[in-house]
């Protein structure tokens, strides 16, 4: 097995799962536990396509997926941060309906024709270089999309902003504590509407790579639930930006084994490959998990004049 | 207030959906084909839906489709159609057999078309409602590893499935075979690697990983049964050609003929689906439909090879493919002793 090919892989499977796993870890540390991330991706996925074929641009088609992102998800921020309702439910309800009208747009767009339609991928930095090698350094470091360099420095600006500066303290102060942090001049619902915000935007993001940047066409059910996975592996990465990239690398890295596995040996069933990644996930959070360490208000609601 | 408000509003959205929906379908003779992958995932699901469109305006019968739809929810997608009074269901497939079979128990008076059905699904059928459509998968293997044999540089040739079905093992076994027994005739060897399966047939990321994988491992002539996930396949090929400067890993595609899609692709074998689901929309309107396997083989012209891509695929290539494809035709391919299934 190739080595080096195999990490190549792991990290371009693993860089949708950091935009999604951070868009999570935006809410969690909010207090707003968002499962709806599947299905703001996959509308995300989707316009970023139509914007990226029609306009010819897959930036364009990045920011479309980032604002398409933040959009379904004030539906969410609307239903649990003002009206306070549960948000397991909202985040179920997003993910029934954000992929059903991603179909939907992508029939009415196209029409109901079976032709295949294909967008142009975002270039590659060797390839904006004019660089040629078959070094692994050289693909490792050059032969990603910026997207991958701006996950990658979208976990260094996290892991700083919620570590080291006042605004990310006050952030996790929400998800913590809302009423102790309100207490201290900080506007609560404000700060989870700006989640809301960001983590549509990521996820956004994250589902519009998968058509800008990794794969040529769109096809419904193409986030093949990456969404869930981020919620695990922000719970993997005990809602850590650090934790969360060696959580996606993990993942990534599973995923692109079992694929090599499955070309050498044919005696075991391919459903046991498939299964590495989940397994693997399942037992890292079984040892790492036993702890709750999240946010503690996660998943509750604030109500200003409930005492 | 603003609670009612939020769910009035969603109440409307999902009325006026239904609405639309509901005004889609019209009176008249129709089929409905239920796919779990995409129409427009330039493979399998497109040619199907494009087979069950040409068959239905012979025919002059009404379609409706829905696609992408996952495996839990096939029974239920082909009652709602059954419930809408559809004359024919249309499902391209061998995993919809126990949905098919379960509704056509409980929906006598509907006929169910199963492409790729068992020989003996049909008998399964209580109410003997349900016929196979079965395209031969060893004779389609045959049509494509006959090109691998002849085109492979390496000696190495790849398969990508969707799901282990008894038809993508059927369509495996043919390849190799084939690939191997012209390749032997050529004074060459092959190697087919071990088959992958991506677990469905929408994750076009899967088949790109798969075909970088592969290409790692020497492949350079590759076919596959698993829809869009071949288009990613052939994302990964064109990729790898054009970092090289030139076309040297192929692909060949099915089931339709998609020369001219990828630049990688050589070659197609083609399935008149068309043909079978025409034969059994005119069983429906003689009141003889089920109970019965139809057929599909190159005998009979429901399989054939499609055209070569004459930049790629050498002129002497071309005429020795072209003898072989008379050979499986004329039942004298690996000296008559293979059979087909």
């Amino acid at each position: 097995m190739d080595i080096a090919n195999l990490i190549l892989a792991a990290i371009r499977i693993s860089s949708p799962l950091i935009f999604l796993s951070l868009a999570e870890l935006y809410s969690q540390r909010a207090g707003l536990v968002n499962i709806g991330i599947e299905g703001i991706a996959a509308i995300g996925s989707l316009v970023g396509f139509l914007v990226s074929v029609t306009t010819g641009s897959p930036t364009l088609g990045v920011l479309a997926g980032a604002l398409a992102g933040i959009l379904v998800n004030m539906i969410f921020a609307f239903a649990t941060i003002t009206l306070c309702a549960e948000q397991i439910v909202y985040g179920m309800a997003i993910n029934i309906f954000a992929p059903a009208l991603a179909a939907f747009i992508y029939r009415v767009y196209f029409g109901s024709g079976s032709t295949l339609v294909q967008g142009d991928l975002m270039a590659t930095l060797e390839n904006m270089l004019g660089i040629k090698s078959d070094h692994f350094l050289v693909n490792l470091s050059l032969d990603q999309t910026p997207m991958v360099y701006f996950a990658y420095i979208l976990v260094i600006v996290t892991g700083i902003y919620f570590a080291r500066t006042r605004s990310g303290l006050n952030f996790k102060a929400v998800g913590e504590y809302p009423k102790a942090a309100a207490t201290l001049g900080i506007n609560v619902n404000k700060t989870r509407y700006l989640a809301c915000v960001i983590c549509g935007a990521l996820a956004g993001i994250g589902g519009a790579y998968l058509t800008t940047c990794y794969s040529r066409t769109y096809v419904d059910g193409n986030v093949a639930g990456r969404g869930f996975i981020a919620l695990a592996a922000v719970i993997f990465g005990r809602w850590n930006a650090w934790g969360v990239l060696a959580a996606c690398l993990f993942f990534g890295f599973c995923d692109a084994l079992q694929i090599r596995l499955q070309l050498v040996s044919n005696a075991i069933p391919y459903q046991f490959f498939q299964m590495i990644p989940y397994a693997a996930t399942i037992l890292v959070l079984a040892v790492i998990g036993v702890k709750k360490a999240g946010p503690k208000a996660c998943g509750q609601p604030y109500r200003k004049e409930e005492r | 207030m603003k609670r009612k408000m939020f769910a009035l509003m969603i109440a409307c959205v999902l009325t006026m959906t239904v609405a639309f929906a509901v005004t889609g379908y019209a009176d008249g003779r129709t089929v409905a084909m239920i796919c779990d992958s995409s129409i427009s995932d330039g493979g399998w699901g497109m040619a199907c839906y494009n087979a069950m469109i040409d068959a239905a305006a012979k025919c002059g019968w009404q379609t409706m489709y829905s696609d992408s739809i996952a495996q839990s929810a096939y029974y239920d997608t082909i009652v709602s159609y059954c419930d809408l009074g559809v004359n024919m269901i249309y499902a391209p497939g061998n995993q919809y057999t126990d949905a098919i079979l379960q509704a056509a128990a409980e929906y006598p008076e509907i006929a169910f078309a199963l492409l790729n059905g068992g020989e003996d699904t049909p008998a399964k059928a209580v109410n003997g409602n349900v016929s196979s459509l079965l395209p031969d998968a060893k004779q389609i293997g045959w049509i494509a590893g006959a090109l691998a044999g002849l085109m492979t540089k390496t000696g190495t040739i790849a398969f990508i499935g969707g799901m282990e079905l008894d038809t993508t093992k059927g369509k495996y076994a043919g390849y190799g075979e084939a690939a191997d027994f012209v390749a032997k005739e050529n004074g060459k060897s092959v190697k087919l690697l071990d088959p992958v399966y991506s677990g469905d047939f929408s994750a076009s990321d899967k088949g790109l990983e798969f075909a970088k994988a592969m290409m790692d491992q020497g492949a350079d002539v590759f076919f596959g049964d698993a829809s869009a996930v071949d288009s990613g396949a052939r994302q990964a090929i064109d990729a790898a050609n054009e970092a090289a400067g030139e076309i040297k890993i192929y692909d060949i595609a099915q089931p339709a003929d998609l020369l001219g899609q990828n630049a990688c692709i050589i070659g197609s074998q083609v399935t008149d689906n068309s043909a079978l689901i025409e034969l059994s929309m005119k069983a429906v309107e003689a009141g003889t439909f089920g109970g019965e396997t139809l057929y599909g083989t190159l005998q009979n012209g429901v399989l054939s090879a499609g055209k070569l891509n004459a930049d790629t695929v050498p002129e002497d290539v071309q005429t020795a493919y072209a003898g072989y494809i008379q050979q499986m035709t004329d039942g004298t391919f690996m000296g008559g002793g293979a059979k087909a299934e």
